[in-house]
């Protein structure tokens, strides 16, 4: 009774504020997603690779000379077998695949390499066309064997603005999340009391949470129009971008409302939101691969959430993958939103206790 | 309006009295209410009168739960209640109309003819589709308090109700509110309009309470009224007499000599 009045009044408030909702509903996606054809001719360089044996004939000491070599123009990881490598490559965690063949150490021995790429990471397919030219040109000047090097992509090769079409439908779920959320929660102040003795805090943010969750599948489909548009070859409405799209929605909404709830709906709540919303674009590695920044980033970017929900929608609608691939993050995912609303639940005691 | 309401005591029943035990809120180092206990009756029509800064508004959020009291406890019967702000609380947003639907589905208050009467009774109905937040300070009272009454609240808590209504509006109100059959506590600096209708006032002064009795005990032989009544008491508890004519402002001629 109670949320269904609150999503009543919510859709009472949106029509009063259809321009707003327009705007960064319908305006900014359509922007984001047009201006993403610019960036053709960007492509950043240095990626992690994961160096994997062949067969078990390679030894430790094979894969420690290569991993050597390829050290001069990537960061290697050494990777115990083709199928944890594959993994890697799927969750991003390396770029590339550099197979190892045996016999690497004997003279006059043919010895092909071979490097595995995704065809939807486009920021590393040029870089990774350089990589088989220089990995030959190393290893052949460091091993006794006939070094010769092939590059093999799996699955179709995309092109930029195809790649960053996620990328982008990221950033406005997190602008939406860290702007208007908070935005919204704060014009409630002039009705605050009224709704604390007629409801509860609780239910005006559970119905918030539920209403603009639900309204966040708009900018997901003029993405999916405008993709279609453009003929662009990816899966843009997948149920699974869509899912992973929502939930991030819905677990950075549930931060930014602590924040305000904390901050006691205050301008200084939306300002903190802000600067926590570029912050999350800048440093969650949402268009470049994380491996292709400096060490620190990485591991910045590797400890925000979004990084991991930016990875299941690229995979999901470029790279053919299904979010069974992803359980685990999956279900890391749904446990980070539980707390999130915990913690939540903490802050509006904490403001209840300290009004 | 005769024949809308029968007899306050009737209609409420015995539904439970309002207690406030050794209450006290501090915010810091300043006591907004201190140590009260006061008592308000079922189907009362209580006022909580007092100048600016008593404590009243303290002590109607305190009864509302919408602030913690620092020592002492509250206790106010589960039944319906009904709040009119101090400061109007509604979205401004939404149109007249569409808050009092949010609000009317919001508590369950499915009865539109009582609606409609509340919107009648408050002279609302010029401005139903205009846009709250262009509403006039009048306008915005009436909206807040027709907030408060959709429901039909057994207990009705109203903080300075009467604030920027027009003199007909005000009549038609404190009629209103005269016949209404739930127990009505005000929190106000203006008596006089109340008077008529009250069954016991609470006299407040920098957090604590002057005195605590019902209208018919109050003796106001050599008052003008009510009003003059509980200013004298304030004045006295201040230490000023109550005689002294107050310091009046200088002619400006001789504030420009002083210069």
């Amino acid at each position: 009774m109670s949320i269904l009045s609150l999503l009543k009044k919510e859709g009472h408030w949106s029509k009063r504020n259809v321009l707003v909702l327009v705007f960064l509903l319908v305006a900014l996606p359509t922007f984001f997603a047009t201006t993403s054809v610019m960036f053709q001719e960007v492509v950043p360089r240095e990626v992690p690779v994961g160096v994997v044996p062949a067969d078990e004939r390679v030894s430790e000491e094979d894969l420690r000379i290569v991993e050597g070599g390829v050290a001069v123009f990537s960061d290697p990881q050494v990777i115990d077998s083709e199928e944890k490598a594959l993994e890697a490559l799927n969750r991003e965690r390396v770029y590339g695949i550099v197979t190892v063949p045996a016999n690497i150490t004997e003279s006059g021995v043919d010895a092909q390499f071979g490097l595995t790429v995704n065809g939807a990471i486009v920021p590393f397919q040029q870089p990774s066309e350089v990589i088989v030219g220089l990995m030959q040109f190393q290893l052949d000047d460091i091993l006794a064997a006939d070094i010769s090097a092939e590059r093999t992509v799996i699955g179709q090769e995309n092109t930029l603005p195809e790649y960053l079409f996620p990328s982008f439908l990221m950033v406005v779920v997190i602008f939406f999340a860290f702007t208007y959320v908070p935005y919204n929660l704060r014009r409630e102040k002039d009705v605050m009391d009224r709704l604390k003795v007629e409801t509860s805090l609780e239910s005006v943010v559970a119905a918030k949470l539920i209403f603009y969750t639900a309204v966040m599948v708009a900018p997901i489909f003029i993405f999916h129009v405008t993709a279609s548009y453009y003929g662009y070859r990816i899966d843009s409405f997948a149920p699974g971008a869509v899912a992973v799209l929502l939930l991030t929605f819905l677990l950075l909404s549930v931060l930014s409302m602590t924040i305000m709830v904390l901050m006691r709906f205050s301008a200084t709540g939306q300002f903190v939101n802000v600067v926590l919303m570029l912050g999350m674009i800048a440093l969650s590695a949402l268009t470049f691969p994380v491996g292709f920044f400096s060490a620190i980033r990485t591991t910045i970017a590797r400890s925000l959430p979004t990084h991991y929900s930016m990875i299941m929608t690229r995979s999901v609608m470029l790279k053919d993958l299904q979010l069974t691939g992803f359980t685990d993050w999956l279900g890391a995912f749904l446990g980070l939103i539980v707390l999130a609303l915990a913690v939540l639940k903490l802050a509006i005691i904490y403001h209840r206790r300290t009004v | 309006m005769t024949g809308k309401f029968t007899s306050r005591q009737d209609e409420t029943g015995d539904q439970g009295r309002i207690e406030t035990t050794d209450l006290t809120k501090e915010y810091g180092r300043i006591t907004a209410v201190d140590d009260v206990s006061i008592s308000i009756g079922c189907g009362e029509y209580h006022c909580l009168l007092g100048p600016n800064g008593s404590g009243k508004s303290t002590l109607l959020r305190l009864l509302l739960e919408l602030t913690r009291p620092t020592s002492g406890s509250v206790s106010v019967p589960p039944v319906a209640i009904g709040c009119g702000f101090q400061q109007p609380n509604f979205y401004p947003g939404l149109t007249v109309r569409e808050n009092i639907d949010v609000f009317a589905s919001l508590v369950g208050a499915d009865d539109w003819d009582w609606n409609q009467t509340v919107v009648d009774e408050l002279r609302l109905n010029r401005a139903l589709d205009r846009k709250a937040a262009d509403l006039s300070g009048g306008y915005g009272r009436k909206l807040d308090l027709a907030l408060a009454l959709i429901k039909e609240p057994d207990f009705l808590f109203l903080d300075e109700p009467l604030g920027a209504m027009d003199d007909v509006s005000k009549t038609r109100f404190l009629e209103f509110l005269g016949e209404y059959p739930g127990t009505i506590v005000v929190a106000t600096h203006q008596v006089t309009a109340f008077a008529p209708y009250l069954d016991r006032v609470t006299v407040m002064h920098r957090g604590s309470v002057v005195f605590d009795d019902l209208i018919e005990e109050i003796d106001l032989t050599g008052y003008e009224s009510l009003q003059q009544y509980y200013v004298d008491a304030v004045l006295a508890r201040e230490g000023v007499d109550p005689e002294t004519p107050p310091p009046t402002e200088a002619p400006a001629e001789q504030r420009a000599d002083s210069k």
